[in-house]
């Protein structure tokens, strides 16, 4: 990937920017919600792969979903929050 | 595409059952194709049902140009009236409306309707050549139907033989691209005329009185009445009472209404549609969940759904046949009103596991028709001997009730062979033949039971010595003794729970008679569930069709198994065993499904619970939340202290609208709230009164609430209103629209996701004058200090500790409310300045005037009201968002003016009447914008301060208007009996930031008036008219008698009336905007019933005409302020808008249902005027309700102009 400069459109650079931030925080935990079902997923990053992030899923809002490894597209995702040890914990949610 | 059909309009002898219950007068469509074979077949069968005999169902794609040559053969001028299509207006409207060229076809002469059809969807007909809604009139005889319209490239064939089908009910219907699917016409109709065996109107057996009226399906009904009657005279059965048996396939075979037939997992649509002309039925199917709008995957899920006259929508449950467990057996759809069920309005859904190649039997024998698999899905496995499939592995004896199911009953039976064959692999108690449980799902029990109590309802000692009601067993010693005051059980759990239930019927055998019904053995019950997942066969807490039985004896525990498996709302339980003899003694309760991982804390200690009607919600996700239940109930049989009974009906056992209301077991009528002034201005008031003993929703300013609204029993509709707050229609939808209003039928269930904006005491009411009368209203009370018997929501900072006392019932009148207009204005600040007055209002040319009514004018426009220059229109005001608007209101009502001084009407009149003496006091309630309820809701409530004006007193309430919502009703809060079906309501728009308003013939400015032209530097001008539909009103004719509408208005009425037409909430005139054009009027002077809404013959109805030219941007504006029980379709000719105006993925309709006091809707018309093709003409807006609303002068005239005229400025587009 290539390093953002004047010239690359502002897009461009916010989205190098986020997937650089996933491939970062590989192994930790990511809150996310999407305008798409199921909205909400709390996972595991595996890995990175070009714009796309594996997840391992904890929970979701459909239990049938849990403990799959999903392929995400970054750019999909509305809102995330990963687990970096700075900031507040994922709360782990159990029925 | 062109597509053809040739329909003849036919009288028919239709046998409606096969007890030979038949309708000698009976009229359909049909296609000339069948005509003579329908007619021969009838003739062969005189008492038996015909499978042709069955309203009209046509098809064809979106896109399509349908032509329809009509034919009448009937002896009076018919027609047919599309809903949903475009047509010219001149040729194809199948009416004879204003100055339209007549489209209805007079006896032996044809016409050709052109039709086009824009969207798939559902598409209602029916005839209005004969409007009249007496025995004599057209669509109470069948004269109805259905036009199905498909995908674009879609064909159909018929599911038994693979055949190319042109018109029928049932179909299989196929796409190059999209998958096959089962299509079932489901049409509701009632109040047909109906015959018995021996030519008379049939008699219940039980107590010698006539029948309840039709109520039936596909011109087909299976009453309870004829099957006990098998049973009492011994032929079958002989030990059962009636009710528990009416569905049963193995004591009396299947009944004569429709069975919808499929295979486990087929994708199915039910087109249901009301063609009926009077009530508003609740369609529910159980096992299966659908959404509310199919095209809109955010719409809300129901499995039970309300519909009024001349409506539909198209059913397409989720996951296909069988739900997503895979259950299969019979799946019962009712109307869920009881008095409809039990008069015969149900049908199932049969889903099969084996295939059906015509070769198989029921258990009694009759041959199994032969169903075709969908073509594209694997057909199912063939019956075997050891593996039959439903319903030939249940051990069932004809002509006896049905079997118990295998596992379910503690210290029952295990399973045969063929029902271990056809078992899962591991059955359980209450999942034998699936299990909707996955395995790591949490499992929660509950120990539930139903007993019998007394309830006593209100202070007054109203109590129902018969009370019956579901609690947990660990609460029964509490709730007998006293200790616990009762309540309806509601449990909650997280979603993703499997459910497991021990349900013990601890009720003794016997539910007593007295003056509201006769003794009957109510010996087993069971546990109904709605929305969650189960067994059907094993598990309905019902007994149905060829399923078992599953409802246990007294003192049997039955294990049930459900499994939620997203969050639901408020899942409905209830007894299906007896629910006609004891549902409305309580047998009630719900579930909530709350989102996962919630917490459920008592709202006074914190601590975790499992029940109640009111908890707080904890959830590490989302924010925290209060959750309020509540329950609507009617035909509650309540004494009074002295045992005397309460509205009881005509005779014992009599469906004829027994009994009062409540809500939670408890009401606060409001005649023991007049105070020592006797006013009722202050009849909400705690100041005066004290608080209502009714449900008061306790929370914080700030807080997130949700109100279950559920209905428990058991007929009629409610309207629930809150005042002061909103929430959005469809709950998980941004672009849903704001509402605070909510028709409910029994078990609907509505979840109202709010947050209290700001301290102080909300109402919230069933609103319709008898449910408010008697008493269905109470609080919601956010606290803005820290008060010790409610915890904080756990994600809420600590409200502030208590600086001042709670306020306390004084018994005297309460202060006067703070002045709203001393805090800083927001925005550009509109005024108005009000009087309230009492006039006399004519509402049409043939002199019907009401004379006593009170309405809202603007200052400046009083005294030509009062000269008698302007005749009265309700009040419209206007502001754009981002506008504070300040009303002041003046009370110039004079004592002597009131008709009735004691308050009591003796027509129209409400059940329990008692002294309530006109308030000279008035106020003005809006409805959606945003105020403070302390000084600004125009109404006196709680413990707020006085909002009400005397005579000659002015106060100035303060709105904001924050959001661009449209339509919101106002009116009168002071005395709900003596001014509001007066007329002392109106409405206030809430116009996009930046409209002026100009009147439509001067283009002046102007801020009232119900039809303007709205002018935005952003927005095309658009003609914007405002509709208000009212009923209830109290007319008297140019002799000045009064009129007893509806009985009055009746065309061809019988001479004697039935008492059936004297329903108190179907009582007064009605119409719109003040006006109504009774036809009755226009019949005695020209006495042709298809010339009735012309206005070449009568000249143009009173009702307000809306001009327009073609292709002119329009929004019609619908309140309905006001004020019976019985809920109004609305329909316009020729015209759609989007169900929710907001919402982009909203199906596109030509009707609006459950208009009931407090609706609201903005109508967008889509095309504009005309709509997309652009035909002028007259279009009629009217009721969907042929008894008693369009006979009654609920109709107008929409006028479309092709050419440009002199009186009628242009729009500058």
């Amino acid at each position: 990937m290539s390093k953002p400069n004047e010239s690359q459109p502002i897009n461009d650079i916010r989205e190098a920017a986020i997937i650089k931030h996933f491939r970062k925080n590989i192994e930790k935990r990511v809150f996310i919600l999407t305008e798409a079902f199921p909205f909400m997923y709390i996972g595991k990053i595996v890995n990175v792969v070009e714009d796309l992030v594996e997840i391992l899923v904890q929970t979701t809002s459909i239990p049938a979903l849990e403990g799959k490894t999903w392929i995400v597209h970054i750019h999909s995702i509305d809102v995330f929050y990963i687990e970096t040890g700075v900031g507040a914990k994922i709360p782990d949610l159990k029925d | 595409m062109k597509r053809s059909y040739h329909v003849v309009a036919i009288p028919i002898r239709i046998v409606l059952n096969s007890f030979g219950d038949h309708n000698p007068n009976g009229m359909m469509y049909v296609l000339k194709e069948n005509e003579q074979k329908v007619k021969e077949m009838v003739k062969k069968n005189p008492f038996s049902p015909v499978d042709l005999v069955q309203p009209l169902a046509i098809r064809a794609n979106e896109g399509d140009t349908i032509e329809i040559l009509f034919e009448n053969k009937l002896p009076f001028n018919t027609g047919i009236h599309f809903q949903e299509a475009e047509y010219d207006v001149c040729q194809s409207d199948g009416a004879n409306v204003g100055l339209n060229k007549d489209s209805t076809v007079a006896p032996f002469k044809t016409i050709l309707y052109r039709l086009h059809v824009v969207k798939e969807g559902n598409y209602f007909f029916s005839d209005l050549g004969n409007p009249s809604s007496g025995e004599n009139g057209s669509n109470s005889n069948g004269l109805i139907g259905a036009l199905c319209v498909e995908n674009r490239f879609s064909w159909w064939t018929d599911p038994e033989t693979g055949k190319v089908l042109n018109s029928g009910q049932y179909a299989d219907i196929h796409h190059p691209i999209l998958p096959s699917f089962r299509e079932y016409v489901w049409m509701f109709h009632d109040e047909m005329e109906v015959d018995d065996l021996t030519g008379n109107r049939p008699i219940n057996h039980f107590s010698n009185q006539e029948e309840e009226s039709f109520h039936g399906a596909n011109y087909r009904y299976e009453p309870e009445n004829r099957r006990q009657q098998l049973i009492s005279e011994g032929v079958v059965c002989p030990n059962c009472q009636g009710e528990e048996v009416h569905h049963d396939s193995w004591v009396f075979g299947d009944p004569s209404t429709p069975i919808l037939r499929g295979y486990l997992g087929d994708p199915a649509k039910i087109r249901v549609f009301h063609g009926g002309v009077k009530e508003t039925h609740v369609f529910h199917y159980h096992v299966h969940q659908w959404f509310s709008d199919p095209n809109d995957l955010a719409s809300e899920i129901f499995d039970a759904q309300a519909i009024s006259p001349q409506s539909h929508y198209t059913i397409q449950p989720l996951y296909g046949l069988g739900s997503l467990h895979g259950s299969f057996g019979d799946a019962v759809i009712h109307c869920h009103l009881y008095p409809h069920f039990v008069a015969g309005m149900w049908g199932m859904n049969r889903v099969f596991n084996t295939l059906q190649d015509g070769t198989q039997c029921y258990p009694n024998g009759v041959p199994i028709k032969a169903l075709l698999p969908l073509p594209d899905r694997e057909p199912p496995p063939k019956p075997t001997k050891l593996k039959p499939g439903f319903p030939n592995f249940i051990p069932g004896k004809v002509g006896l009730k049905a079997p118990r199911p295998p596992l379910g009953i503690i210290g029952g039976r295990g399973l045969t062979e063929l029902e271990r064959n056809a078992a899962i692999e591991n059955p359980r108690p209450g999942a034998v033949f699936t299990d909707p449980c996955p395995e790591d799902a949490p499992v929660k029990e509950f120990n539930v039971s139903l007993i019998e109590l007394p309830l006593t309802y209100n202070k007054e000692g109203w109590h129902d010595p018969t009370g019956r009601m579901f609690v947990l067993d660990e609460d029964i010693e509490d709730i007998c003794s006293g200790k616990k005051d009762p309540e309806p059980l509601v449990i909650h759990a997280s979603a993703h729970t499997c459910f497991h239930i021990n349900f013990t019927n601890r009720l003794p055998h016997i539910l007593d008679g007295d003056a509201f019904q006769l003794v009957t053995r109510t010996y087993e019950v069971g546990m109904h569930i709605h929305f969650v997942k189960f067994d059907v066969l094993v598990n309905d807490g019902a007994n149905v069709g060829w399923n078992y039985d599953s409802s246990v004896l007294p003192g049997e525990t039955a294990q049930y198994s459900y499994y939620a498996d997203v969050e639901l709302k408020a899942w409905f339980f209830h007894d299906h065993l007896f629910p006609g003899a004891h549902q409305q003694h309580g047998v009630f309760g719900s579930g909530v499904v709350h989102p996962r991982f919630s917490k459920f804390l008592d709202s006074e200690t914190g601590k975790e619970v499992n029940k109640g009607t009111q908890i707080t919600t904890s959830n590490p996700l989302i924010p925290d939340y209060r959750d309020f239940v509540l329950f609507a109930q009617d035909f509650t049989h309540l004494f009074d202290k002295n045992g005397k009974p309460l509205s009881p009906p005509p005779f014992p056992g009599s469906p004829d609208d027994p009994g009062l209301f409540g809500v939670n077991y408890k009401n606060e009528p409001l005649q023991f709230r007049l105070g020592k002034e006797c006013d009722p201005a202050y009849s909400f008031s705690s100041y005066v009164n004290g608080d209502p003993v009714t449900p008061i929703l306790k929370a914080y300013e700030g807080d997130s609430i949700r109100i279950r609204l559920l209905q428990g029993a058991q007929e009629e509709s409610h309207s629930f209103n809150v005042h002061g707050l909103r929430w959005l229609k469809e709950r998980g939808d941004l672009n849903s629209r704001l509402e605070n209003q909510q028709h409910i039928g029994i078990s609907e269930s509505f979840t109202m996701e709010m947050h209290i904006p700001r301290s102080g005491d909300y109402l919230w009411a069933f609103e319709t004058e008898e449910d408010l009368w008697n008493g269905l209203w109470g609080l919601i009370r956010a606290f803005d200090e820290k008060v010790p018997d409610l915890i904080t929501l756990p994600d809420r900072p600590e409200p502030l500790k208590r600086s001042k006392p709670l306020p306390v019932c004084t018994g005297t009148k309460p202060p006067p409310a703070e002045d709203p207009t001393s805090a800083p204005i927001k925005g550009p600040i509109r005024y108005f300045d009000v009087v309230a007055f009492q006039t006399s209002i004519v509402y049409n040319s043939f002199g019907d005037h009401d004379p006593n009514a009170i309405i809202f004018a603007l200052r400046k426009d009083m005294k030509a009201i009062k000269e008698g220059l302007k005749n009265p229109e309700p009040l419209i005001l206007r502001g754009n968002v981002g506008e504070t608007v300040e009303v002041t209101l003046t009370s110039l009502l004079k004592q002597e003016l009131f008709p009735f001084q004691d308050g009591i009407y003796p027509y129209p009149i409400v059940k329990e009447q008692a002294f309530y003496p006109p308030s000279l006091r008035i106020s003005l309630h809006p409805q959606l914008i945003d105020y403070d309820v302390k000084t600004s809701a125009g109404e006196t409530v709680g413990f707020n301060g006085d909002q009400t004006v005397g005579p000659g007193e002015s106060r100035t309430y303060r709105w904001f208007v924050d959001s661009q919502v449209g339509a919101c009703g106002l009116w009168d809060m002071a005395d709900i009996r003596n001014h509001k079906s007066q007329g002392a309501f109106g409405a206030f728009i809430a116009e996009p930031r930046g409209t002026e308003y100009l009147n439509p013939y001067t283009l002046e400015s102007d801020t009232t008036g119900a039809n303007v032209i709205l002018r935005n530097p952003l927005l095309p001008d658009t003609r914007e008219f405002v509709l208000v539909m009212h009923d209830g009103v109290r007319l008297l004719d140019k002799n000045k008698q009064v009129i007893f509408d509806p009985v009055d208005g009746i065309l061809l009425a019988s001479p004697e009336v039935d008492e059936d037409l004297l329903d108190t909430y179907d009582q007064g005139s009605r119409g719109f905007n003040y006006r109504s054009e009774r036809l009755i009027n226009r019949y005695q002077k020209h006495p042709m019933l298809h010339d009735l809404f012309s206005s070449k013959v009568f000249g143009d109805p009173a009702t307000p005409l809306l001009e327009s030219y073609v292709g002119d941007p329009v929004t019609i504006r619908l309140v309905t302020p006001a004020e019976r029980r019985r809920s109004h379709t609305f329909h316009l000719h020729g015209h759609r808008w989007r169900f929710d105006a907001k919402d982009s993925n909203s199906r596109t309709e030509s009707f609006v249902g459950f208009n009931v006091a407090g609706a609201t809707r903005n109508l967008e018309l889509l095309g504009g005027a005309g709509a997309y093709n652009g035909f002028p003409g007259d279009f009629m807006y009217r009721s969907g309700n042929i008894r008693w609303d369009i006979e009654q002068g609920m109709w107008g005239i929409m006028r479309v102009l092709g050419e440009l005229k002199e009186h009628l400025p242009p729009l500058d587009q």
